[in-house]
């Protein structure tokens, strides 16, 4: 069987996997399972910008919560369901993006001072959000919660089942995207830009263009995780939203899976999602209750990854499964 | 002649299979069919036991730790505890819900902070198991239409009406009348949350005698506040209104002796951070005399002395006054679900619900009136207490009925 062939069958029954689970799990294996489509999603959106084109963000949470916020500010105010708000959403995320990508790219900002200007623009978003009263400020913003036993899929209002598929459709999507985007012209050009920018811009790529839409593509991709965020859990807090740990969560999935690969921020989300629920349950399991040992293990576990796969977990199983890494 | 048998399998492998199993059906769902006839209430009790809201959640864990026993005398109800941690964190409050219910909760109870407690309570509606908060104060929570979700502790609105009217009865008590207050605040969620209320409730409360005359606003992580303090001073205002957590409480006051302030006293309408023990222990006698105006326990009620016996027995090198009000409401939380428990005889999640909804406990623990739910599932009428920091513990001085001392207001070393 060739390689190819071996990718499209794993491929196959990872997907009957998925749509199947939900008919034979309990909630709380969905709710898991969500979170970690969710931060596949979020994982595959920063992976455009820093797996595929290099640039370094670490204030995601600014995308996560301006869609969020847009989408959820026009329900609760004029009862405009997610489907139109999601348009805002990615209209605002682009401007985000292009404004930052502007200001780096123009002024020849790069590498940590590009990542620190993306923080800084969390970090104000976050701060101007306390204060805009319509959106609920600091005090935070809640959608109305229904009884759900139907599903809603126009206004986003249904069972965890509903969500569970919702995130399954968009981050199978987002897969779909984005293998189509590294096989594209831009996909080609991000990585030239990736591996060295000076040889990329001698051999006549416009970097300034091809960055800014890497940097606008992410952007909007992670906005429409914001609006699914928003409608999930119902409560937006600035302080939570758009806080840094998000961003850092954001961005563990595609490292420990494979940065730059199409299948690294999949299994970096599910690994570090069932592996901090693991270590809860043998914890509890060895009846050991004592707060932060998890966090202890946790770190470890991320080091010994980091240690012995630098290039993330997908590429080493992709050479033993005879598969390409990308 | 029988057929020959299968051959068995080792032992240590049908244990491993027989666990596998069992850990299976737990992962997918076992359906609860005994649930309803069980004769112990689990409750399910969600904290931030780690990250940045960890010391908090630790406290309140002690008032569950303690619960069971105290209940067992006063009830006769069994209580199983199912502790989880949810990190701080609202993603695993979420799931941490999940499991809990899944293994069996029969209730649930927690979470010390809004946004992780809106999580649960998602999660509680939608799989239709009480959830009983013990300390959140979102006003939306409770303005959701939720039919399983219910809440033993008072609003932010609550909190900054009471602080401010307990601040008027401080200058009462005192025959003090201080014209002019500078207003400083934390510039976080929590503390433009409040400074906002204050500045909403301000002009109803025609009963207190003075103005602000500056409002200012800092960062709970900063290091230096002498510019905020300088300009605080040259306010000239009579007394300081604070709105802070702990470090800054810390390094403000810190910085007020340094340059040398003393107005007529720190009063906090509705904050932490000065009744903490860490504020005592850092600042020595410079934290005498602080004020905080917060929901606190009743020092004089019978069952806090129960419970802090409780408390001293599992915790003996800790002081009661330093956990009372995480203790006290996690406790009063677990306390309502055993109530509802012993009237309903069942663990039913709707007839829980419906028992908790019927509730009325004169005798608590917490300040105010007895425990009833409105319609909205929120406790009324839940009250404050006006905590000053006197020989080195916070110590209640107003309501006069559940005070143990005097206020002292203005400050001994003010000097006008």
């Amino acid at each position: 069987m060739s390689a190819q062939r071996r990718a499209q069958v794993l491929l196959a029954i990872l997907a009957v996997a998925l749509i199947v689970l939900p008919f034979v799990s309990g909630s709380y294996v969905l709710s898991v399972a969500t979170l970690i489509l969710f931060f596949a999603f979020t994982g595959q959106a920063w992976n455009v910008m820093m797996g595929f084109a290099g640039q370094l963000s670490l204030g995601h949470s600014l995308y996560v919560g301006l869609g969020a916020y847009a989408a959820a500010g026009l329900f609760f105010h004029y009862g405009i369901g997610p489907w139109a708000g999601v348009w805002l959403a990615i209209a605002l995320c682009v401007v985000a993006g292009a404004v930052i990508g502007f200001l780096a790219f123009r002024f020849g900002i790069s590498g940590v001072y590009f990542a620190l200007l993306t923080i800084a623009f969390a970090e104000f978003t976050r701060i101007g959000f306390d204060h805009i009263t319509w959106l609920g400020g600091a005090a935070g913003l809640f959608i109305k919660v229904e009884q759900r036993d139907t599903w809603d899929l126009l206004n986003l209002r249904g069972t965890p089942k509903m969500f569970y598929f919702v995130m399954l459709a968009l981050a199978a999507g987002a897969f779909a995207f984005c293998t189509w985007l590294l096989r594209s012209r831009a996909g080609y050009y991000w990585q030239a830009i990736r591996e060295d920018e000076d040889a990329a811009q001698a051999l006549g790529i416009n970097t300034f263009r091809w960055k800014m839409l890497a940097v606008v593509i992410s952007a909007a991709m992670t906005g429409v995780a914001g609006v699914f965020y928003a409608f999930y859990y119902n409560n937006l807090f600035p302080e939570q939203t758009y806080h840094i740990s998000r961003s850092i969560e954001i961005i563990l999935g595609p490292i420990i899976g494979g940065l730059g690969t199409l299948f690294g921020p999949i299994l970096g989300a599910a690994v570090l999602t069932i592996l901090a629920d693991s270590i809860t349950e043998i914890m509890a399991a060895a009846g050991i209750e004592v707060p932060g040992v998890k966090q202890v293990f946790y770190g470890l576990c991320l080091l010994v990854v980091i240690m012995f796969l630098p290039n993330g977990i997908w590429p080493a199983i992709a050479r033993r499964l005879g598969l390409k890494d990308k | 002649m029988t057929a020959p048998s299968k051959p068995r399998s080792p032992v240590r492998r049908r244990v491993i299979q027989a666990a596998a199993a069992s850990a299976a059906l737990t992962t997918l769902g076992f359906p609860a069919i005994v649930r309803a006839q069980s004769k112990r209430l689990k409750v399910g009790v969600l904290l931030p036991r780690s990250g940045y809201q960890g010391f908090i959640g630790q406290s309140c864990q002690k008032g569950a730790d303690l619960a069971p026993g105290v209940i067992k005398q006063m009830l006769g109800v069994d209580v199983e505890l199912m502790n989880a941690d949810t990190e701080t964190n609202v993603d695993v409050a979420r799931t941490r819900a999940e499991r809990l219910i899944q293994e069996g909760a029969n209730v649930l109870v927690g979470a010390f902070d809004s946004g992780q407690t809106v999580a649960i309570a998602q999660v509680a509606e939608q799989r239709g198991t009480p959830l009983v908060i013990n300390i959140a104060a979102a006003p939306q929570i409770t303005e959701q239409g939720y039919k399983f979700v219910f809440r033993n502790f008072q609003t932010a609105r609550d909190i900054v009406g009471n602080g401010l009217r307990l601040t008027g009865d401080l200058f009462h008590a005192t025959n003090t009348v201080p014209r002019t207050a500078v207003f400083m605040h934390v510039n976080d969620t929590f503390g433009t949350a409040v400074s906002r209320g204050i500045a909403a409730a301000m002009p109803h409360m025609t009963q207190l005698p003075f103005k602000i005359v500056d409002t200012i606003s800092y960062d709970p992580a900063a290091r230096d506040l002498t510019v905020e303090v300088s300009k605080a001073k040259a306010s000239n205002a009579d007394f300081l209104m604070l709105v802070c957590r702990l470090n800054d409480a810390i390094a403000l006051r810190r910085e007020m002796v340094k340059q040398r302030w003393n107005p007529m006293g720190i009063i906090s309408p509705g904050s932490p951070g000065m009744y903490e023990e860490q504020y005592f222990k850092t600042l020595g006698k410079f934290s005498e005399y602080s004020i905080s105006n917060v929901p606190w326990y009743n020092p004089r009620a019978e069952l806090t002395h129960v419970v802090e016996k409780a408390f001293q027995k599992q915790n003996p090198g800790e002081k009661f006054p330093f956990h009372g009000l995480n203790v006290g409401f996690t406790f009063e939380a677990i306390m309502i679900a055993a109530d509802a428990f012993k009237r309903a005889g069942s663990t039913d999640p709707k007839t829980l619900a419906d028992a908790i909804r019927q509730t009325n406990i004169p005798r608590k623990m917490m300040l105010g009136a007895p425990i009833k739910f409105n319609a909205k599932g929120q406790v009324e009428g839940i009250g404050s207490a006006c905590v000053q920091n006197l020989k080195g513990l916070p110590t209640v001085v107003l309501p006069a009925d559940a005070a143990t001392a005097k206020p002292v207001f203005p400050a001994p070393y003010y000097k006008a």
